[in-house]
C-alpha cells in the first residue's frame, strides 16, 4: 500500500496500514463460530467471525468493534495472522502478537488487545457449542478488565 | 431495497470524501453541501423503508476515491452517481432524488469542462502540510483524528438510526441536533485528515452499535465518551504548538459541553 510513498517521521508504517485500511474488517455472513467480548463499564465490543472447516482450518475470518484505534490495529493484526492457519496454531498466535507488540503497549493497550484476543476464545466456545447441538447465536465473554479501569489505574 | 439503501450510503460518503480530498474551497464547499442533500435523501429513504414495515442496516463495502487529480475524482464520482440511479425505483421521492442529482451531474460536467480544476490531490500521500507541528504533535493529531473520524460517523449513524424510530418531537429534535454536531466534527476532522495526507474512510459500522435495546445505558456510556473527548481535546489543545489548530481543540471541546448537555435531556425524556 505504500510503495513509493514517504512515511512520516515517528510514524510505523505497519500500524499506518492498519489504521487506514483495517484488515478482514466488517461480517462474515457463513460463520460457523461467532464471538463477542464485551466491556460493560465502557460498552466496547469486539465481535469475531470464523469460517472453520472440518480440519480446523480457519478459512476466513472478519472482526468489528467500537472501541478504540489501538482494538483495531490488534484485530487487524491477529486476523491477518490466523487467517488460512489451523485453531491450534491460532491459540499460539496471542502468545506471539503479545511478544511483538509487548514491550511497546501500554496498560490500556493491553486491555485493548485482550478484548479481541477475548473475541476470538469466544468465537472457539461458539463452535465447539454449535458442533454439540447447542443452539447459539453468538458466545459472549465479558471483559475482567476495562480500559475505563485500567487508565484510572495508571492514574 | 436494501441494496439500494447501501448504495445510497456509500454515494453519501462518496460525495462527503470527494469534498474532504479536493483542496480547492469552492469544489469543496459544493460538495459538502451536496452531500448533505445525499444525507438528507438516505434519511427520506430510510423513513419510506420503515413505513413499508421493512427494515435497513449500515452495512457497506467500498473503496476510497484515491486519485492523484481533482478530476479523477470528480469522473469516478459522476459514474458512480449515475450507475446509482440505474437502480432507483418509479416513485415520486426517487425523482426528486433524481433531480437534485442532476444538478449535481450538471455542476460536475461544468467543472469537468474547465482544465484549470485538473490540481494535484494531496489527501492521501501522507504529507503533512500544516506549518509549526512538531513530529510529537503530528503523531498525537493523526492519533487524534483516526479515532475521533470513526466516532463521529459512528454517532450520525446511530443519531439518525434512533431519530427515524422515536415517535417523541422532543427526542426528534435533540438527534437532529447531535447528528448536526457530529456531521460539523466530521467535516473539521475529514479535512484535517486530508490536510496531513491520511484521509481514509472510517470502518464499517457493526449493527451491534446502532441496534440499541437500552436508550438509558446508551446515553450514559455516550456521555461518558464525550467527557473522554474533551480530555483527548484538552490534552491535544496543550501538546499541540500551533496556536490555530490549539484554539479549534478548546473550541471542539466546549462544544462537546453542548454534546452532554443534548444527551442529559434524553435522560429526561
Amino acid at each position: 500500500m505504500f510503495e513509493g510513498v514517504e512515511v512520516p517521521e515517528g510514524m510505523n508504517v505497519e500500524v499506518l496500514e492498519h489504521l487506514m485500511n483495517p484488515h478482514n474488517y466488517g461480517k462474515l455472513d457463513d460463520a460457523n463460530g461467532i464471538g463477542v467480548a464485551v466491556d460493560e463499564k465502557t460498552g466496547e465490543y469486539t465481535i469475531m467471525y470464523l469460517k472453520i472447516d472440518d480440519n480446523l482450518i480457519i478459512e476466513d475470518i472478519r472482526y468489528a468493534t467500537n472501541g478504540c484505534q489501538d482494538t483495531v490495529v490488534v484485530g487487524s493484526m491477529f486476523s491477518d495472522m490466523i487467517k488460512k492457519q489451523n485453531t491450534d496454531y491460532a491459540q499460539k498466535a496471542i502468545k506471539k502478537l503479545y511478544e511483538k507488540l509487548g514491550s511497546n503497549m501500554t496498560a490500556k493497550q493491553r486491555v485493548c488487545a485482550d478484548m479481541v484476543f477475548t473475541s476470538f476464545i469466544a468465537t472457539l466456545k461458539n463452535f465447539e457449542n454449535l458442533k454439540n447441538g447447542k443452539s447459539e447465536e453468538a458466545h459472549i465473554l465479558k471483559m475482567k478488565e476495562s480500559c475505563e479501569t485500567e487508565e484510572k489505574t495508571d492514574e | 431495497m436494501n441494496n439500494l439503501y447501501k448504495t445510497k450510503h456509500e454515494l453519501w460518503l462518496k460525495i462527503l470524501f470527494a469534498s474532504f480530498a479536493i483542496d480547492d474551497e469552492k469544489i469543496k464547499s459544493r460538495l459538502y453541501d451536496f452531500s448533505q442533500i445525499s444525507f438528507r435523501h438516505l434519511k427520506w429513504i430510510s423513513e419510506k423503508i420503515l413505513r413499508e414495515g421493512k427494515d435497513y442496516n449500515y452495512d457497506r463495502d467500498m473503496m476510497l476515491y484515491k486519485r492523484e487529480n481533482v478530476f479523477e475524482i470528480l469522473k469516478a464520482l459522476k459514474e458512480d452517481i449515475i450507475n446509482t440511479q440505474k437502480i432507483y425505483e418509479d416513485t415520486e421521492l426517487f425523482s426528486r432524488i433524481k433531480s437534485d442529482e442532476k444538478y449535481l451531474l450538471e455542476f460536475l460536467d461544468e467543472l469537468l469542462s474547465d482544465e484549470s480544476n485538473n490540481q494535484p490531490v494531496y489527501a492521501f500521500n501522507m504529507q503533512n502540510r500544516f506549518e509549526n507541528l512538531d513530529i510529537e504533535s503530528q503523531m498525537s493529531l493523526r492519533m487524534f483524528l483516526f479515532e475521533e473520524s470513526y466516532k463521529e460517523y459512528e454517532l450520525i449513524l446511530v443519531y439518525a438510526y434512533m431519530q427515524a424510530r422515536t415517535n417523541s418531537i422532543k427526542q426528534y429534535d435533540v438527534f437532529q441536533d447531535l447528528v448536526d454536531e457530529s456531521y460539523f466534527h466530521l467535516k473539521s476532522f475529514g479535512n484535517m485528515m486530508a490536510q496531513m495526507g491520511i484521509l481514509a474512510l472510517p470502518r464499517e459500522l457493526h449493527e451491534l452499535s446502532y441496534k440499541v435495546d437500552d436508550l438509558q445505558k446508551f446515553i450514559i456510556d455516550g456521555i461518558k465518551e464525550e467527557e473522554a473527548a474533551k480530555e483527548m481535546c484538552i490534552e491535544l489543545s496543550s501538546s499541540i504548538k500551533d496556536e490555530k489548530l490549539s484554539k479549534f481543540f478548546d473550541f471542539i471541546n466546549n462544544q462537546e459541553n453542548y454534546h452532554i448537555e443534548l444527551m442529559k435531556r434524553l435522560l429526561d425524556e
